[in-house]
């Protein structure tokens, strides 16, 4: 229903609260609002643009009004939809509030070029998805930011690991290259004629430049210095032709009358340079026996000599021949490899030159760490050697140095200052003491055990009392310690405390932070979040008032934790208040330390 | 189901059975109070400590309080145990409602106890006494040797070397149950002596001291006394002589059937004769939790179904034979093998499979014991699948009904019979069920207040 | 963990480690008698080795300038119920001589070291230690053992100067997986003791009427760790969580705390005194503190 760019709800649209209402649909574009009446013939066509709406107003779920979305214009005129139900107004709602946001961003962007970073679309949207799916946050951002308590940014600062999540999701996969083979685009031939047509699109243009460097040097270099775009391509299918046909003797012959052609037909010698060089950096240690096969075989000495096919092979014309094996490694190497460069150009040209670019920075990112023999001869040092024998390797290690360790584990007796103590360590007689100690054991030893040990009314009493405690203990937990008090709470009382936590612990988070205070911009931050902080408060107060009288003093326990924080911050807010006057009084501002900040 | 339940732990029913006269009297003895004390479950131990300086009775309600959800049942089953044993006084009253009080003689013996120790009626020998103690390893010994042997006669195996000195009659007693008697093929173990076998010492112990107890009154002598002496004898110190003369008559007696358990072992002095606790006689009192002291495992079992004992005791190859295959012997290992059929022997006889695998684990060499699990999973797995094999059908006592008037009427009788559990079949069709024999009764009246 | 617990016996089998204050600077001051609080205890521990024949019970003293034990109940096998001739059971005997020597040896010791700005705490860290060690013998000697608890019998205020060894005996505690209930019969709270029993999952009590110990001892204090799963015991309703600072032994709700070692202090300092590690200036000294201001005035 509610697809990205359009909501289409069934409604009664009513000019006035009094008005009966004309029943119909009520369709939502980012542009503007629009009302169809059912009855083709009613007159109360309705068409608003969102730039126009000022404010929206709805009735709350659980109330006995319908629901309905009040929309005001900036002409001060008031629309009113009636709703089916209460889902499908959200849903508008919500649409609408986007699309408001949307409209408001635009001309923003143009008015005030504030300090602020300027926001994408795409963000925007994505902040807007985070709190359409989480309704705890979207109430606390409707508390604090449209309150104007807490600027939008800063609401999101302390949330953006929530945003980066889904952002990430969102990054877009790079497409890769189509495992086709360009040998197996086929010709088509249309039996009649002896003409042979090859079909090019980019996608293929782009993998043979990518796969045989030869034809793209060729590209460059040719065209259109020497012949037409459509003149090469001819060429080099002609060559691929008479390749294809393993006429190798009717190859030869071409290539020593067109030299141009030739070059098609030749080994390509940049594609041999490129791979020697990758011989040379090849891990020595490895397993040369895995790469059996693989594309290093049109070098001499290198892999097998044949693809196994019986090919009568004509020595002259060996250059001429390329295996099929060849090809595919070459190609899975360049399919491996992926759309290095990121060139949408149909221009065969520019994807030419950017793919000979690609190449020369990798190779000489190769070239350039000189220390890259060095490196490979580590390499195979750490891979060779016998663990056993090897000294061991000694990493960089930070010892924690505590000096002393008595520092830590015994007492600083020296340090101890001189507190206040209690009253018997004062005039204390430790002879005096030791004697009475010894005394109390020697009586016991002569005496035995004090009979009766425990008075019977005594027992009885510390144990009726230990029961009190115990089942007053239960009382508040709850009979199951599991279930908390809160679940005993009527649900609304519970969703106001809970509610309460959060933002508390929202305004906190925001309070703190900007502790110490070192910009006018923190001072007035600070000012407007106590201030909604002692809203809070006082609502507490309310809350703690309101409930039934059995619950209070539950309720009140609940709440002391939220008041305790609210009063430290409080508190903290004074002394530093104070602290900052006493400081503007005693000195100038000029005596900040440098990069106090 | 075996007439005689081996349960080791109903010694103390034994005592609560007793008359409250009786069990009165029991209290008068400060080591009687201890020892019943062990014995109580942990709650009740504590409850009793709660109560041990209150004189007015306590309300059941202040008890209950302290009881989490999880614990109702235990709770319930130490104030049962508690009033059984008469330790708790039950007052009910229409206002308070139920209040419990400590035994008065129990409390004040308790109470004494603590404070001031208990008094053994007699006391150790000097120490330069003349004769040589053996030492508390050689006590230990002398005591399993003598409990094996012992062990090796009741199982009429033969192979007891020297025979102990208990009479055949007192033995006929304590084989009651454990052996049948059948004049063809001479004596064979019943489930419960195969069960039995399988108990750890301390287990059968109590179940031969039982025995022993229930058997008093047929010679002459006051089980309340006799349990008395037992537990009294718990509380005196291993390895340290008492002087004989200190003893009764009946008491002597009792001693030299006890030493022929290895419960004492009597030394003959040349005044005096004495007598010295082993170990098994200190453990009399110990509470009755089954791992409460275990001797050092011996059987290794492998995956592969074999099992290896280090042991040289005659008795404990005996037992092994119970379930599985002895295949060799060396002098200090008997190597043997779990089959099909070796256990097939032993569920016939009885043998249930987890009593084999608490028998296999509680036995396991300390090497293994250490291993979790201790004894490898493919093989308990096993013997659990061998035993269902054989358990594929079950016996219920249980009544057919029929031909009810009307469908309400019988399906009135389902619902009544599954309340109480004892719903076994229904065919609805037909209008017939199958109710367990213990609903019968509690049916019929159902139907007879259905069909008026 | 598993070995350890496989070699639990299964049911209530305790071994209780009773942490004995015997302070005499706190005995000098209290409404109730040493004797009398001794005759309480040595009940309790009577009874507790009465539930069970295999539970064991260990008695350290913990005094002013030592610690010690003074009693371990598996020396004497099976003697615990024997009257020692003079009406009282062997156990109390052979503590209460021990303990009277143990008196002496304190006694000594404070002498020497005549402290007399010291707080009057007595040496828990000590005692709790000791107690430590000796259930992680019990833990490695292999048997079976039963299940240990420590419960400090506590009377004497805290000495914030052992918060480092106290904090670090509970830790160790918890990983054992030891409780230490904690009985404080003194006047002030004990925030060690509460901590203690808070995390590792003791019970904390403090007996409002001390004529009644032995009640609360056996009421609170009896209950073996197997039952506690069954029983409700008293909770405390809130946990003093304060530290001490390192710096000068005080008892803080808020300070600094070295980024590298963890050591707390109460006001800022150049360098950790601890580990040596240089800290950065305060920013919040550096803005708000005044006399960080005054000291600065001369310079500029």
């Amino acid at each position: 229903m509610a697809g990205g760019g359009q909501v289409e709800k069934r409604v009664r649209y009513k000019s006035s609260v009094k008005d009966p209402g004309t029943p119909g649909f009520l369709r939502l574009t980012e542009a503007m609002l629009l009302f169809v009446p059912n009855d083709p013939k009613s007159d109360s066509k309705l068409k608003v643009q969102t730039l126009n709406i000022k404010s929206q107003k709805y009735t709350k779920e659980g109330s006995n009004k319908p629901p309905w979305l009040n929309l005001t214009n900036k002409q001060g005129k008031s629309h009113i939809f009636e709703f089916e139900n209460y889902s499908d107004m959200h849903a508008c709602r919500d649409f609408i509030t986007k699309a408001l946001a949307k409209c408001e961003e635009v001309p923003k962007k143009s008015a005030v070029s504030t300090s602020t970073e300027q926001l994408s679309i795409a963000e925007l949207e994505l902040r807007f998805k985070v709190l359409r799916e989480n309704s705890e946050l979207q109430r606390l951002h409707k508390q604090f930011v449209e309150s104007k308590v807490l600027t939008e940014d800063e609401f999101w600062a302390t949330r953006k690991k929530l945003l980066g999540q889904v952002s990430t999701g969102k990054s877009k996969q790079q497409v890769g290259l189509k495992s086709m083979m360009v040998s197996g685009i086929k010709p088509s031939t249309d039996g009649r004629t002896n003409r042979v047509t090859f079909n090019l699109t980019s996608e293929i243009i782009f993998q043979i430049f990518a796969e045989k460097p030869a034809v793209r040097q060729a590209f460059i270099n040719y065209v259109p210095s020497k012949m037409t775009e459509k003149d090469f391509w001819t060429k080099y299918f002609r060559a691929e032709y008479l390749y294809s046909t393993k006429n190798t003797a009717v190859a030869a012959a071409e290539a020593a009358e067109d030299e141009e052609l030739a070059v098609f037909l030749k080994p390509d010698e940049i594609l041999a340079r490129e791979t020697r060089q990758k011989i040379r950096r090849v891990d020595p240690t490895l397993d040369m026996e895995a790469d059996q096969g693989d594309d290093y075989s049109h070098l001499m000495d290198h892999g097998i000599q044949r693809d196994g096919t019986k090919d009568v092979v004509e020595s002259q014309n060996d250059q001429f021949r390329r295996s099929l094996l060849q090809d595919l490694n070459r190609h899975s190497a360049v399919v491996l490899e992926g759309r290095s460069i990121d060139v949408e150009s149909e221009d065969t040209r520019v994807v030419a030159e950017a793919l000979t670019r690609a190449k020369q920075v990798s190779k000489a990112d190769g070239e350039t760490t000189k220390d890259a023999n060095q490196d490979r001869l580590e390499r195979m040092s750490r891979t060779a050697e016998m663990e056993d024998l090897q000294a061991p390797q000694n990493f960089p290690l930070a010892p924690l140095s505590i000096k002393d360790p008595r520092d830590y584990f015994e007492s600083q007796q020296g340090n101890v200052l001189n507190e206040p103590r209690g009253a018997g360590a004062l005039n204390r007689n430790v002879h005096e003491a030791y004697g009475l100690l010894k005394e109390s054991i020697l009586e016991i030893r002569t005496k035995g055990l004090s009979y009766p040990l425990i008075k019977s009314e005594v027992s009885f009493e510390v144990f009726s009392s230990l029961t009190q405690t115990i089942s007053t203990a239960k009382n508040i937990i709850g009979k199951n310690p599991r279930e908390s008090f809160l679940d005993r709470l009527p649900k609304s009382t519970k969703d106001e405390v809970l509610h309460h936590w959060t933002s508390i612990q929202e305004l906190l988070r925001h309070f703190w932070s900007s502790y110490p205070i070192t910009t006018t911009y923190l001072h007035t931050k600070v000012g407007k979040l106590k201030d909604a902080m002692s809203n809070t408060y006082s609502q507490l107060d309310a809350m703690k008032q309101s409930v039934q009288s059995d619950l209070r003093h539950q309720v009140s326990l609940l709440v002391r934790p939220m008041q305790q924080a609210l009063d430290a911050a409080f508190q903290h807010y004074e002394t530093d208040l104070q602290r900052r006057t006493a400081k503007s009084v005693g000195g100038s501002s000029s005596e900040r330390p440098n990069g106090g900040v | 189901m075996p007439q005689v339940k081996i349960i080791a732990k109903n010694f103390m029913d034994m005592v609560a059975s007793l008359t409250a006269i009786k069990l009165d009297k029991l209290y008068n003895n400060v080591f009687i109070c201890e020892a019943i004390l062990r014995s109580l479950p942990p709650l009740a131990k504590k409850y009793v400590l709660q109560l041990l300086y209150t004189d007015v009775p306590v309300p059941a309600t202040m008890l209950e309080e302290w009881v989490l959800a999880d614990g109702v049942s235990k709770h319930r089953a130490a104030i049962d145990r508690m009033i059984q044993l008469r330790i708790f006084m039950e007052t009910t009253d229409r206002k308070k409602g139920t209040s419990y009080s400590l035994n008065p003689t129990f409390q004040k013996n308790l109470q004494k106890h603590i404070i001031s120790g208990g008094v053994l009626p007699r006391e150790p020998m000097n120490s330069n006494n003349a004769i040589k103690l053996p030492s508390l390893q050689e006590l230990e010994t002398y005591a399993l040797q003598q409990w094996e042997c012992f062990l090796l006669q009741l199982i009429n195996s033969g192979q007891g070397e020297k025979l102990t000195g208990i009479s055949s009659s007192m033995m006929k007693i304590f084989q009651r149950g454990l052996l049948s008697q059948r004049d063809r093929d001479g004596p064979r173990l019943t489930e419960s002596g195969f069960q039995f076998l399988l108990m750890d010492t301390n287990a059968q112990l109590w179940y031969i001291i039982r025995e022993y107890i229930s058997n008093a009154e047929e010679r002459d002598v006051d089980p309340a006394e006799l349990i008395s002496f037992l537990l009294e004898l718990s509380f005196h110190v291993t390895g340290e002589a008492y002087n004989l003369n200190t003893l009764t008559e009946v008491q002597r007696n009792t001693l030299k059937d006890l030493a022929d358990l290895g419960l004492v072992k009597l030394q003959q002095g040349r005044k005096d004769s004495w007598f010295i606790p082993t170990k098994l006689a200190t453990n009399l009192s110990v509470s009755l939790a089954d791992s409460s002291i275990r001797k050092e495992g011996y059987v290794m079992m492998e995956t592969n179904f074999r099992m290896y004992a280090y042991s040289t005791s005659k008795l404990q190859c005996e037992i092994l034979r119970l379930f599985a295959r002895i295949e060799y012997q060396l002098p200090n290992l008997i190597a043997c093998a779990i089959t099909k059929e070796s256990l097939y022997n032993a569920f016939d006889n009885g043998i249930t499979s987890d009593q084999i695998i608490t028998f296999l684990q509680q036995n396991s060499h300390p090497r293994c014991a250490d291993r979790v699990p201790s004894i490898p999973e493919n093989v308990t797995d096993q013997i659990r699948l061998w035993e269902s094999d054989l358990k594929r059908i079950e016996m219920t006592q249980a009544h057919f009904y029929d031909e009810f008037p009307s469908k309400d009427v019988f399906e009135a009788a389902c619902d009544f019979a599954r309340e109480w559990r004892g719903l076994l079949w229904e065919d609805s069709k037909r209008m017939r069920l199958v109710v367990k024999s213990e609903v019968h009764n509690k049916m019929r009246e159902f139907l007879h207040t259905q069909s008026k | 963990m598993a070995s350890v617990a496989s070699k639990l016996y299964s049911d209530d089998v305790s071994l209780l480690v009773l942490l004995l204050d015997t302070n005499p600077f706190f005995w000098s001051t209290t409404s109730i008698k040493f004797s009398q609080f001794l005759s309480h205890v040595l009940a309790f521990l009577n009874a507790v080795l009465g539930l069970n024949q295999l539970n064991q019970v260990v008695v350290i003293a913990t005094g002013y300038s030592s610690c010690d034990y003074i009693y371990d109940s598996s020396l004497t096998p099976n003697g615990n119920f024997e009257s020692s001739g003079s009406g009282m059971p062997a156990l109390f005997g052979s503590l209460l001589e021990k303990l009277e020597d143990f008196a002496a040896k304190d006694e000594e010791l404070s002498k020497e070291e005549e402290h007399e700005d010291r707080i009057a705490s007595s040496l828990l860290s000590g005692s709790l230690s000791m107690a430590l060690c000796y259930i992680q013998r019990v833990f490695r000697s292999g048997h079976l053992h039963p299940q240990p608890r420590i419960l400090c019998l506590q009377g004497s205020p805290d000495g914030p100067e052992q918060y480092v060894a106290v904090m670090n005996s509970i830790f160790s505690a918890q990983r054992l997986m030891v409780p230490i209930d904690s009985c404080y019969i003194g006047t002030q709270n004990s925030a060690f003791l509460q901590q203690a029993s808070y995390i590792t999952g003791g019970v904390h009590h403090t007996p409002k009427q001390l004529d009644g110990l032995f009640q609360y001892l056996t009421t609170i204090f009896a209950t073996d760790l197997h039952s506690r799963g069954f029983v409700q015991l008293p909770k405390p309703v809130g946990v003093d969580f304060r530290a001490s600072c390192f710096c000068h032994k005080k008892t803080i709700d808020m300070g600094y705390i070295c980024s590298v070692c963890l050591s707390i202090f109460c006001e800022h300092h150049k360098k950790c005194s601890t580990c040596g590690s240089v800290f950065g200036q305060s920013k919040l000294d550096d803005v708000s503190s005044v006399s960080n201001k005054k000291r600065k005035a001369p310079d500029t």
